[in-house]
């Protein structure tokens, strides 16, 4: 069967709602299960292609997803559906069990839980940070800017305002002489 | 109103500089709303991000947990706002181009000098969050590091190693 896009609008928010709903531990997994895999409004290829966008510009990578396919196949209105349909309820969710654990969170036992999941957390980053510099590691100019960028904003705490001008400079300019 | 008005304009700029996503501007943030501002303490900062980490949707709703943290409601609104308009505007504006500019050398160029932009950033967030008030504590890199690695060597949910980290965090913290 040949990959097609959704048929109304209210099919295009309910899929996003269920990406949104069901993204335990990642989204991008359950964005191509729900669009590749259970409901085919792309083709695997096609769904690489908006993955790649949606990486490169800022912002949450699905959340700008939902933007491009939206407007891609409803224009404004569907940007906006699909986006609402995305943030709804994990947005809602987020905001009852942070309530909930204001509650909990005096308790006893409670705060060193917590402090050992941001850790695992923190590591979760760290893991995704040398899966992404696998494929760059070889190149010499790229540990550099990895070293600088790591070595201004985690160690000397410099803001970000500054750090990524400069660092985009940079490696605009190694790119461009094919050194990334 | 100007608590609000601050944290909207500081939120959008964060926005258009979360090259690679949400995790790339955890470091900032963390700069500018506990080190700088002193909205939130760095415990309040991680348990908010724990909680965003552990529940189901996009990571960028740890922004607005920070939001909720420091303004209530309209704070998380605020903040949830301002990390996702920008970047949907500029999303919405390039949805277009962006096919146009496939094979060009520049779409190419600009994607390699972002590689190693994003793993600095993102290795800052890991060391920030795992490095309380910048006093290194073994314990938590240590649970820090054993995630990272089955990141890397498994194909595990992530949701296991945030189990893994709560059961050391009772036993080590």
């Amino acid at each position: 069967m040949q990959p097609a896009p959704p048929r109304s609008l209210g099919l295009l928010f309910l899929g996003f709602l269920s990406i949104g709903a069901r993204a335990f531990g990642g989204v991008l997994p359950w964005a191509h299960r729900v669009m590749v895999e259970e409901r085919r409004w792309l083709a695997p290829a096609d769904f690489a292609e908006v993955v790649t966008l949606c990486q490169f510009l800022p912002g949450p990578n699905v959340g700008n997803a939902s933007i491009v396919l939206g407007k891609k196949w409803f224009g404004l209105k569907g940007s906006i559906v699909a986006f609402l349909g995305f943030f709804g309820l994990p947005f809602l969710w987020v905001l009852a069990l942070a309530s909930l654990y204001e509650g909990f969170a005096s308790q006893p036992g409670v705060k060193p839980v917590v402090t050992g999941v941001a850790a695992a957390g923190a590591g979760l980053f760290i893991g995704t940070a040398i899966k992404l510099a696998r494929p760059i590691a070889r190149k010499p100019a790229a540990l550099v800017v990895i070293a600088g960028c790591f070595s201004a904003v985690g160690v000397g705490r410099v803001s970000m305002l500054i750090v990524i001008p400069v660092a985009a400079a940079i490696s605009y300019l190694l790119a461009k002489r094919g050194l990334l | 109103m100007s608590l609000l008005l601050e944290l909207g304009l500081y939120f959008s700029l964060l926005s258009l500089l979360s090259v690679g996503g949400m995790p790339s501007v955890i470091p900032e943030m963390h700069r500018y709303v506990v080190e700088s501002r002193g909205w939130i303490s760095h415990n309040d900062f991680i348990e908010m991000f724990a909680l965003g980490q552990a529940a189901p949707g996009p990571n960028v709703l740890i922004a607005s947990l920070i939001g909720w943290k420091i303004a209530g409601v309209p704070g998380a609104l605020v903040t949830l706002a301002a990390m996702c308009g920008p970047a949907a505007v500029l999303s919405f504006w390039v949805a277009g181009i962006w096919d146009r500019l496939q094979g060009t050398p520049w779409r190419a160029v600009a994607q390699r000098a972002m590689a190693p932009m994003v793993v600095g950033l993102i290795l800052s967030g890991g060391f920030v969050l795992a490095t309380p008030g910048s006093t290194p504590d073994w314990r938590m890199w240590l649970i820090a590091a054993a995630s990272a690695w089955a990141m890397v060597a498994t194909k595990l949910n992530p949701l296991w190693m945030l189990a893994g980290g709560a059961v050391a965090g009772a036993i080590l913290l």
